[in-house]
């Protein structure tokens, strides 16, 4: 039965259902072009080798695609332009002198086994980037943390590594100023740190209505509140709310990951305890944790709760019954 | 014999011969795992204190807990340098280091990281030799400090193991805690001629009296 | 005799593939993930094992008839725990270093639901000969599958086996092989493999058949 889901690309969600003239290609066609600006700004402040480690994403995520929905005998479907998008966030959230190999080994991974041994599109539990992303992390946990400056910064002779803003916040308690991250003219990921154009990446989006606001909206809040109170009791020790969303992966996250149909809640109360929930947690994990960063496993922590999310937030329609050989108890299930 | 009986000497005879089993085989092991603590310590201590060729306890209660110190001494009965445990938390658990301390209380000689589980081959390599050699002759005043990606500039500097800042921390820590017992509790000017009393009993040369025993053991 | 022999082969070779532990009974999983992340701890689990399962399996076969059953499984895990202590101290007297390694996992055999599972399951049942056997033969897959799985583990996190360099210098080690996230991905990867091969082989025999 799910073979036919898959085939037929069917979003089963809660009703109502309405007919309209959308279809998967169309919506991750309008995404890969909202990160646009976000690839352009990587290859400004990090060069061509950007752009390569980009495209390597890419390609190996669509190959992997394809060479796994033709061992299985399953339709091959990677013009939907879903694996381009999941090869397209690895890559933006890779560091710039990442190994391509490990760009090539992490894109399988977040295919293979983040995306296609679950089913395929609709079916996987985690987002298949950011759990390509952990994996590396895992795997290469040296190379995954060693930052260049940007181009844009002339570089120190004897400095061989970066710091990023979080690592210099969380470990020398120094803030690097906002213009700087809004522009992204910081050491980071390579499509991470540019906010400005991630932000015209998202806004369009909102604005051709293939995001649902709450979710951005929650996610950020959630870390600029949450964050901002620790700002308030000491501003000496803790960074001030638009840091926390200027900051490290929080933006990217934010419109293009917290936002993914597939692994966020239907519902809209699900949807906000999805997002605020997330965005408490990676201002608990930058603070308190071992690492500078953690916008990667709040979300992929949130995603494992999504199925539970989305049952305990179904809307109860109305004259609903109660199921087969069940007395419908007083007061709703 | 009614079942109660059965039951019951089935259990009796059972534990009691496994009992007499495992009495006979601590009898051969406990000698034998005590020589290898042993063994591993005066190497600890050894690697610590290089010049040592032999070494004294000294022992002081602190509160409730205990502190150890060993004091290395060449094949004259010198005094070369003291060694001491220090434990404390790391990334994933414990981590006990051997620290070797001049007798001037100024550098220390050496460390040796005895007990780790950090990660492995990111945090477990502050037990290689490449991060525990620069330890060697580190200035111990004001304290031990680390620094990041960079070379060290002052002389109580060592270079923490990139990825695995919180390990190399953790060591750090712990060896800055166990120099404060030290000095607090064996005030340099003790070390001098009569030194402080050894106690327990003195260990020997590596041939020593234990082996003996777990030959008998056998 | 010869007959005899053939079927006490076939309880040895049942260990092997068709009842391999950790792969089709998916017993002794915590070990199998715990310590594999090099060979020789591996093999050294898997040769402890064993040895708990071997003796286990003979003292329970020979004693089978005058244990009652009430009180049998107390019996048993007396004699479990006998073994495990008498392992766990001879590698910490004899090889303090894998003793150190494996940690808390030697003493954690006496809970291995392997041995349990054959003394229920085969040793009180059958006669001497037949349960050695079964031992030999279940602990013997149960190495095969610790080294394994230490074999790929060790390789692809430290680019070496049994300290051996197998793969170049250009090979950056997956440090995640070594840590228990990718135990769990090389054991589901193994399962599904052994899965992929047997049901070819069933395929295969049914088209013969």
């Amino acid at each position: 039965m799910s073979e036919t889901l898959n085939q037929e690309k069917l979003l089963v969600s809660s009703s109502p259902h309405f007919l309209k003239d959308e279809s998967i290609p169309k919506i991750m066609h309008t995404v890969i072009l909202a990160l646009i600006p976000a690839v352009a700004a990587s290859v400004y402040f990090f060069g061509l080798r950007a752009l390569l480690l980009i495209l390597v994403c890419v390609g190996v995520s669509l190959l992997t695609e394809y060479a796994f929905q033709k061992i299985r005998n399953k339709p091959v479907t990677i013009y939907d332009g879903s694996a381009i998008i999941t090869g397209m966030l690895l890559g933006l959230t890779l560091p710039p002198d990442f190994t391509l190999f490990g760009a090539i080994l992490g894109s399988f991974f977040a295919i293979c086994v983040g995306k296609q041994l679950y089913g395929g599109l609709g079916f996987n539990i985690f987002n298949p980037a950011l759990l390509g992303r952990a994996f590396l992390m895992a795997t290469y946990p040296v190379f995954m943390t060693t930052w260049a400056e940007p181009r844009t910064i002339a570089k120190a002779v004897d400095a061989v590594t970066a710091a990023t803003p979080l690592a210099l916040a969380k470990f020398e308690g120094k803030f690097a100023p906002l213009t700087d991250l809004f522009i992204g003219n910081v050491a980071g990921s390579i499509g991470e740190t540019s906010v400005i154009a991630i932000l015209i990446g998202g806004l369009y989006l909102r604005y051709k209505g293939y995001i649902n606001w709450k979710l951005p909206l929650g996610y950020l809040g959630a870390m600029a509140v949450f964050g901002g109170i620790f700002w308030l009791i000491n501003p000496v020790k803790y960074p001030n709310p638009l840091f926390h969303i200027f900051a490290g992966g929080a933006m990217l996250a934010a419109w293009f990951m917290v936002t993914d149909m597939v692994t966020s809640p239907v519902t809209p109360l699900g949807q906000w305890i999805f997002a605020l929930a997330g965005g408490v947690l990676a201002v608990v994990i930058r603070l308190w944790g071992g690492l500078p960063e953690g916008v990667m496993y709040s979300i992929l922590f949130m995603n494992a709760f999504v199925p539970l999310i989305n049952k305990h937030t179904r809307p109860r329609v109305f004259g609903e019954g109660a199921k087969e050989g069940e007395i419908a108890p007083l007061g709703g299930s | 014999m009614n079942n109660v009986t059965k039951m019951f000497l089935n259990l009796v005879i059972i534990g009691a011969v496994s009992g007499a089993i495992l009495a006979v085989v601590f009898g051969y092991a406990d000698p034998l795992i005590q020589a290898n603590k042993e063994k591993e310590l005066k190497e600890a201590i050894f690697v610590v204190l290089p010049e040592a060729k032999d070494y004294r306890l000294h022992e002081k209660t602190i509160g409730k807990e205990k502190f150890t110190v060993y004091e290395g001494v060449d094949a004259g009965g010198n005094p070369v340098g003291v060694a001491f445990k220090a434990d404390g938390g790391g990334f994933q658990g414990n981590i006990g280091v051997m620290v070797g301390l001049n007798l001037d209380y100024l550098r220390l000689k050496g460390i040796k990281i005895l007990d780790q589980v950090e990660t492995p081959g990111l945090g477990n390599r502050i037990g290689e030799p490449a991060f525990e050699g620069q330890f060697k002759n580190v200035e111990i005043t004001p304290k031990v400090e680390y620094i990041k990606n960079r070379k060290p500039e002052k002389p109580n500097q060592i270079k923490a193991i990139t990825g695995a800042t919180i390990s190399s921390d953790a060591v750090v820590k712990n060896i800055n805690n166990a120099i404060a017992k030290a000095l607090a509790n064996f005030p340099k000017d003790g070390w001098g001629k009569g030194g402080y009393a050894p106690s327990g009993v003195e260990s020997s040369t590596p041939t020593g009296v234990r082996k003996e025993t777990h030959d008998g053991g056998k | 005799m010869a007959e005899n022999n053939v079927s006490l082969w076939g309880e040895f070779k049942k260990g092997l593939w068709q009842d391999i532990p950790p792969f089709r009974l998916v017993l002794g999983t915590c070990p199998t993930l715990a310590v594999t992340n090099s060979v020789k701890n591996g093999v050294a689990m898997g040769l402890a094992t064993l040895f708990v399962l071997f003796f286990s399996n003979i003292i329970i076969s020979a004693v089978r008839k005058y244990i009652s059953s009430q009180v049998r499984i107390a019996a048993y895990v007396v004699i479990i725990a006998l073994l495990v202590t008498v392992a766990d101290l001879f590698l910490a007297a004899v090889f303090p270093a894998i003793s150190k390694a494996l940690g808390p996992y030697v003493p954690l055999i006496v809970v291995n639901c392997i041995i349990l599972g054959r003394a229920e399951g085969y040793a009180q049942k059958n006669p001497v000969v037949p349960s050695m056997i079964d031992a030999l033969g279940i602990g013997t897959g149960y190495i095969i599958s610790l080294a394994v799985m230490s074999s790929i583990r060790e390789a692809l996190g430290f680019g070496s086996i049994l300290g051996f360099k197998v793969l170049g210098d250009w090979f950056e080690p997956w440090i995640v092989m070594i840590l228990p996230a990718g135990a769990f991905i090389v054991f589901g990867s193994l399962i599904a493999a052994i899965n992929y091969i047997s049901q070819r082989k069933s395929a295969a025999q049914k088209a013969l058949g």
